[in-house]
This record gives structure tokens, sequence and C-alpha cells, in this order.
């Protein structure tokens, strides 16, 4: 599975170059504009140590907003799901927060908290909460009835195996959420530095637009690339193996 | 009074016949269209731009001039390139970084004559003589940004060791600054210094200006381009173009068309008092027309050769880049 | 009498017609019994009403003796996080548990017990299921085609097993096999459409046991036919 994410994130990045380097020639620019094999080669070759631990700073906090965004989606879901109205006004209140465009809340955030890690483990965590948040809801609301009524009859039902029944009814849902998520918690991260951090790849790809620099963000994108693809298998496989392991008789 | 029908007759007659032929005219004359990309939003740096086209010396000139607001995600020079935009505005590193990558972009007049880049400080807490005097402090800078180049040359002019000062990244929040945890901050003199100016006044707070001008470093800032091919190929455009642009820019900076000026840039940008627009265009006043005589727009080339020299010693472009080449010095074009 | 239900009445809501207009019935505190009927005459309705699930009804269901009647239907599953039999006997009470492989073996689950409730066919899940609730403290137990996708001749067997094992309770059998239930029914209560009246009409079965010898075959025919007819 890695091989194949891999080679189809080359694939993809390879027909971005080949169509920006079949305008460039087409239309005769500039490496201004669109720089050059040559170009990208050289900085790639002085930028891809320095971006590449950048990438790797950026989807360490990607990973820890992301795992907290996991975290708080868990517990207020099952907070939610204790009467309707409150899992109503959490889903509300979600929807509405969701709805603000990060670029809007990120000064806000970077204002009162500083552009520490503070801030962008918050704004990575926000942007991957939201969707994490309204999914658990929805399953943790959901009775599993054709299981939970033996336990209800039988008056065995307590929140902890509500939720571990609806959980591992839903472990396939869940896992596919948390990975698609991890995409947000990435992004969200670059987005947020690029705002307003001082360190992680999204600062760099801004000093890179700064300075015009179109092969820095060729670079850039496909570290990220790179590893974010390698954080979407990891986490695939974690999916898949504990799916497996359930399943095992 | 007495009434003359006919006389009324003939003035209306007279009237109708030449609104139709000004209108005919207006409608016949093929103004050539051309899109003129900005380097930042509509503000008081924009207005003789704005003020061109107000007051109709494109169409005077035969021109239909679509004068575009930029901003960070907009780069005037790769629109020129790419044929979206066939005149901008652009900083000096800006024009730098793209002829030294092969674009093909030429300078047709120089906005501001002083970069109005400054350094913001509070003489009451952080006093400040010269560049020695940063050493121990907190400057502001935007990495990436020209004030990055600009303080690295003040501090390689004043052999001032980097690790000597502490540097800290900027953004659009102040707030660093006002608590005293940045003594010196990046600020443009014409635009944000006259507000934040007012703030620390308001607080009971004196404060200062670091020009890097008055200390030696002549970083050119923005300046009016367009491709080589434009200049060679088109070049009455090119001619119209400009005398009808530095027209505007000529009389907005007049101080008898400050209302006019004031007005219009109160039409495009509400969100800056009308109070502040008047200090900050009598401050644009200065960067751009710092002495008497000096003609709007000149190209200062030994402005631009400092400025080549400092970016090539930050390994930011190739040195011996052909500055003049690029340069269309001469007298500017009048209408 | 355990359970008595007097002049029931309900309708669902948003539906334009009652579903019971006069639901009247007696059930002994012991015994094995059915619930009978075409499919959506109101038998499970009927089942939720007696759990005391379903609550908006009009007239009264006493269950005087009857404090803990449970349901159970033959889409139920168990959780899929360890084998049947460590579920089995995790929700056992302590004092059944022994019961457990007892049931497990007559029921002829022994050799799928230890796999996860997924890998068992339809009919051993049902079982499976069914073996869970049986190990519960209860007075009345419905079974809500409990034995569906089992064979006939294990059906036969779990049903004279939960005679012979369970005789001071009460249980509501709930299938569409006439046969069946008028064969080791004590009561066949046959639920009718609401229009007609009585709604419920009570069918004595034939009650075979274990220890007793097999009903004669007029017996049995009389009472399907009785059934068929009030159906």
């Amino acid at each position: 599975m890695l091989l194949r994410r891999i080679y189809q994130f080359l694939m993809i990045y390879a027909l971005g170059i080949a169509l920006l380097l079949a305008l460039k020639y087409g239309l005769g620019l500039s490496d201004y504009v669109v720089p050059g094999p040559g170009e990208i080669g050289r900085t790639a070759a002085v930028y891809a140590g320095p971006y590449l631990l950048a990438v790797l700073n950026t989807l360490a906090v990607a990973i820890l907003g992301h795992l907290l965004a996991i975290g708080l989606a868990t517990a207020v879901a099952i907070l939610g799901r204790l009467t309707a109205w409150v899992g109503s006004f959490i889903r509300t209140a979600a929807y509405n927060i969701q709805a603000y465009p990060i670029v809007a809340v990120a000064p806000i955030i970077f204002i009162l908290l500083g552009d520490g890690l503070a801030s962008r483990l918050l704004i990575a965590a926000m942007i991957c909460y939201f969707p994490l948040l309204l999914s658990f809801i929805g399953i943790f609301s959901e009775p599993v009835s054709e299981i939970e009524h033996f336990y209800e009859s039988t008056r065995r039902t307590t929140w902890r195996l509500q939720i571990k029944i609806r959980a591992f009814e839903n472990v396939h849902k869940i896992s596919t959420v948390v990975v698609g998520s991890a995409t947000m918690a990435v992004v969200g991260t670059i987005v947020a530095e690029f705002i307003a951090a001082t360190a992680g790849i999204g600062y760099s790809i801004r000093i890179a637009l700064y300075q015009s620099d179109l092969a820095k963000i060729l670079v850039a994108l496909f570290l990220i690339g790179v590893v974010t693809s390698l954080y979407l298998v990891s986490l695939e496989g974690l999916g898949n193996a504990l799916q497996a392991r359930l399943r095992r008789s | 009074m007495s009434v003359h029908p006919g006389s009324n007759l003939k003035h209306a007659a007279a009237i109708f016949l030449m609104a139709g032929f000004l209108f005919a005219c207006g409608t016949n004359e093929k103004l050539e269209e051309v899109n003129y990309r900005l380097k930042w939003l509509y503000n008081v740096s924009t207005v003789g731009d704005l003020y061109a086209d107000a007051r109709g010396h494109f169409e005077r000139n035969g021109l239909k001039v679509h004068v575009k607001p930029g901003g960070p995600e907009r780069d005037a020079l790769k629109e020129l390139e790419l044929g979206h935009a066939q005149f901008g505005v652009a900083s000096a590193d800006q024009v730098f970084r793209a002829v030294a990558k092969g674009a093909p972009i030429v300078v047709l007049a120089q906005l501001f004559q002083v970069n109005p880049l400054n350094w913001i400080y509070r003489p009451g807490r952080t006093p400040f003589s010269s560049p020695d005097d940063w050493k121990g402090r907190t400057i502001g800078v935007t990495f990436g940004g020209n004030d990055e180049t600009i303080l690295r040359a003040l501090l390689a002019r004043y052999r001032i060791a980097e690790a000597e000062v502490d540097l800290f990244s900027v953004r659009y929040d102040y707030t660093p600054f006002y608590e005293g945890r940045v003594a010196f901050w990046p600020i443009y003199l014409n635009a944000q210094a006259v507000i934040i100016g007012d703030k620390l006044s308001r607080a009971g707070e004196s404060f200062g200006f670091v020009s890097p001008d008055r200390l030696g470093v002549k970083f050119v800032a923005n300046s009016v381009v367009a491709t080589r091919q434009m200049v060679e190929r088109h070049p009455e455009t090119v001619k119209r173009f400009l005398a009808a642009l530095l027209q505007g820019w000529r009389e907005a900076l007049d101080p008898q068309n400050e209302e006019q000026a004031v007005r219009l840039l109160a039409q495009v940008d509400r969100e800056t008092p009308e109070a502040v627009v008047r200090r900050q265009l009598a401050v644009t006043r200065e960067l751009m027309l710092p002495a008497a005589g000096v003609a709007f727009g000149k190209i200062d080339l030994d402005a631009w050769r400092q400025t080549a020299e400092i970016m090539a010693a930050q390994r930011l472009i190739p040195a011996g880049l052909p500055v003049e080449a690029m340069l269309v010095t001469g007298p500017k074009p009048m209408p | 009498m355990n359970l008595e239900v007097r002049h029931l009445a309900f309708r669902h809501p948003n539906a334009s017609s009652d579903l019971f207009s006069d639901v009247s019935f007696q059930l002994p505190a012991a015994g094995f019994h059915a619930l009978f009927g075409p499919s959506g005459v109101g038998k499970t309705t009927l089942a939720r009403m007696l759990t005391g699930d379903i609550r908006n009804f009009h007239g009264e269901i006493s269950r005087d003796g009857s404090r803990r009647v449970l349901y159970t239907y033959n889409l139920e599953r168990l959780p899929g996080w360890s084998s049947v039999r460590r579920h089995i006997e995790e929700t056992a009470p302590p004092a059944r548990r022994r019961q457990a492989g007892e049931l497990i073996a007559e029921f002829g689950i022994e050799g799928c017990v230890d796999a996860r409730f997924s890998r068992l066919s339809m009919g051993q899940q049902n079982r499976a299921n069914l073996v869970r609730y049986l190990l519960q403290e209860f007075e009345v137990l419905i079974m809500d085609e409990s034995l569906a996708n089992v064979d006939e001749l294990t059906r036969e067997k779990i049903i004279l097993k939960i005679k012979a094992l369970f005789p001071e309770r009460c249980f509501l059998y709930i299938s569409h096999n006439v046969a069946e239930v008028a064969r080791f029914c004590g009561r066949v209560l046959v639920l009718r459409a609401a229009s007609k009246a009585p709604q419920v009409v009570c069918i004595q079965g034939a009650d075979q046991a274990a220890e007793r010898p097999a009903p004669p075959p007029q017996l049995l025919e009389r009472a399907m036919l009785e059934i068929v007819h009030a159906a």
C-alpha cells in the first residue's frame, strides 16, 4: 500500500511538473515565472534538507494536533450523546464554527497565544476537530439496537459499554474519518504556519512566496506530498491492523 | 425678463448637436485597453495611479487602463510575462530577482525616491542614535521580505554581527512591539506609521523612526515596470501610458490638489479615516518628491546599483547583473 | 394468572387506523405458549408493550409476579470483540454459569462458540443469542422468531429442552409455523387484525413435552385447524 501510495503521488507530482514545464516552454516563460528543471534541481539540492526538517516539524505538530482533536472529539461526542439537546447543540455549534475560515480565526489565536507551538497545535487541532466531532457524534449517538437490546433488557447498559459497542461496530467508519482528518490536520498546520508561525514548512513557503521562488515551493510541495503520504499510509495500516485483529477469531 | 422662444430653440438644437458630437467622439474613438497591476491594495501609495484614471488622463492619451489592485498573492511581474497585464508596479528586489532568472522586465519609472520602510522605536525605552544601539536589542523583521534584506545590509554596513542582535519574525500583529518585547518594528512611513504613531501618542509615548536611507542604505522601493517586448514593440503605448500616469502622480502629490486626492482615496479605501489619509499623503509626497526640483518618477541609478550590490552580497541574486540595461532612464515623457 | 392484558388499544403515531382496538388475553405463570398471527398484525408491538418498552397505549397490562419480562428477537447480535462463549459466560449470572455449558451442548453450538459471533451461521447465531437470554433472570421470555434458520429437528429438541429445564417460567414464542406452535405450545394466542373481534383468540395447543408421550395426530390436526381458522 505504501509503495502504491507513493507511486501514485509521484505520478501526480510528475504530471503537475510536466504541465508547468509544457507551459513554460510553450509560452517561452522565464525561470522567474516557471523554473526550469535545472533550477528546480539546484533548489532541491540546497533546500531539500532544511525543508525536510521543516516538513517533519509541521508533521509533528499536525500529529499532535490530530491526536488532540481525536481525544477532544471523542470526549465531546460522548457527552453529546447524553441528551438529544446537548447533542444537537454541539452539532449546531460545530457546524457554525467549522464555517469560519481559518485565515480569519488564526490571527486571533496568534494574538492570544503568540506564534509558538501552542497556536500551531490549536489551529491544526481545530481544523480537523470539527469533521471528527460531527462524525463521532453521529457514531456515538446512533444506537446499535440489535446488540444493545440485550444489555438494555437485562439492565447491564453502562455508557462505557454503549461507547464500546458503537465504536466497535463503526471501526471502519472511524478509521476512514481519522485518516481523512489527518490530511486536514497537515493542511491546517501548514496554513497556520503560513499565516502566522515562525517555523514549519508553511512558514518556509511563505518566505519563498515573498521571494517569488516557485522552485522552492515545488520542492516544498514534493516533500509535503511524500511525508503526508507516509503518514496517511501509517494511519491506514494502523487502522487495518486494528480491524484485522478485531475480526480475527 | 423677456423670453425669446426662437433663441431658446436654437440653443437647444446647438446643445443637442454638440452632445451628439461628443457622444459620437466618445464611442467612435477606439481606446487601447491595457491592464495595470499594482503592487498592493488601493492605498496612499497608489494615489497617483488612481488619480490618473479618475481625471481621465489615460483616456486623453488614448488608453483604457484597468488599474487593478495588488496584494500578497499577486505578482505583477509574472502577470506581465504571462500577458495578463501590460504595466505593473513592483519593488526593486522583485525586479532584480525576476531579471536574474531571465524575466524580460524593464523599469519605466521609480515611484519612491526614498524607501518608505523604516523601523519605529520608542526612544524613551530604547534610544537610537546609530545602529550600534541595536546591539542586544530585539529587532522585528519579515523573514523573506525586503526589510530583511535592508536590515542585513545595515548590519553589514555597520559591522554588527547577527549574533549581536535578536531578530524577531513579525506579522501584522503589533502586540510584541506594544508590549516592548520587540524594540524596533519595521513599518511603512506613509502607511501604518501614521496610525501606530497616533496610538503611541495617545498612550503618552514618544516614538521615532530609523531610516535606512539616512543611514546610507538606498534600497529602491516601488517602480513602474513593463516587459522589454512591450517597450520595443509598442513604444507609443508605453509613452502615452507613462505620460498619463506621471501626470496623474504629479497632480495627486500637488498640495493644491490634496482635497481631490484625499476624496479619491476615501472612495476606494473606506477603512482609513480621511484625516489619516491626509497625513499619509503628506508623508508620501516627501518620499516621492524629497527635494525641490526632483522630477517625479526619476530613476536613481546609484540607488539601483546599491540595491543590486546589497542583494548580490546577500546571495539573493548573482553579482554583475546589467543594472543599466533594465532601466529606462532619461527624461520622462510629458503629456 | 401471571400476565393479563385488558382492553388494550393502540395506534402508531401518524397511522390512519388502529393497530389494536380491543386486545384482551391471559397467560398462566408458567408454560410454553405462542403468539401467532400474520405479518404486520402487531406481534412485535404487542411484545414491546408486554416488556414495557411501549407505554402510550390505552387499556391495562397486569404483570403480577412477572416483574422481569424479557424480549429477544432473531436479528440480535453479540458484540464482536470476543468469542461467543466468553460473552455468554460474562453475561450469565454467576449461579447460572454452570448451566451455560449444558445449554450450549444441548443447543448444538458447542463446536462454534469459541468463534466470534459474525463467523457463525444464522441458525447458530440465533441459538447462541437464545442461550444467553435463557441464562438471565426472568419470569417471562418472549422469543420472537428466535429459532429462525434452525432446522426442524434441532428446533424441536431445543423447545423440549427449554420446557424441561424451565418448567416454572413462562415463554411466549412468536412463530409463523402452525404445526410447531400447535404441537409444542400450551396456549396459542392468535392475534388478528383490529377489525376482527375478538382481536385475540386463545387456542389450546397439544403442549408436547419430553416427559409425556407425543400427542395423538387428531389432537394436533384439530389445534392446527383451529389456529388457521382463527387467523
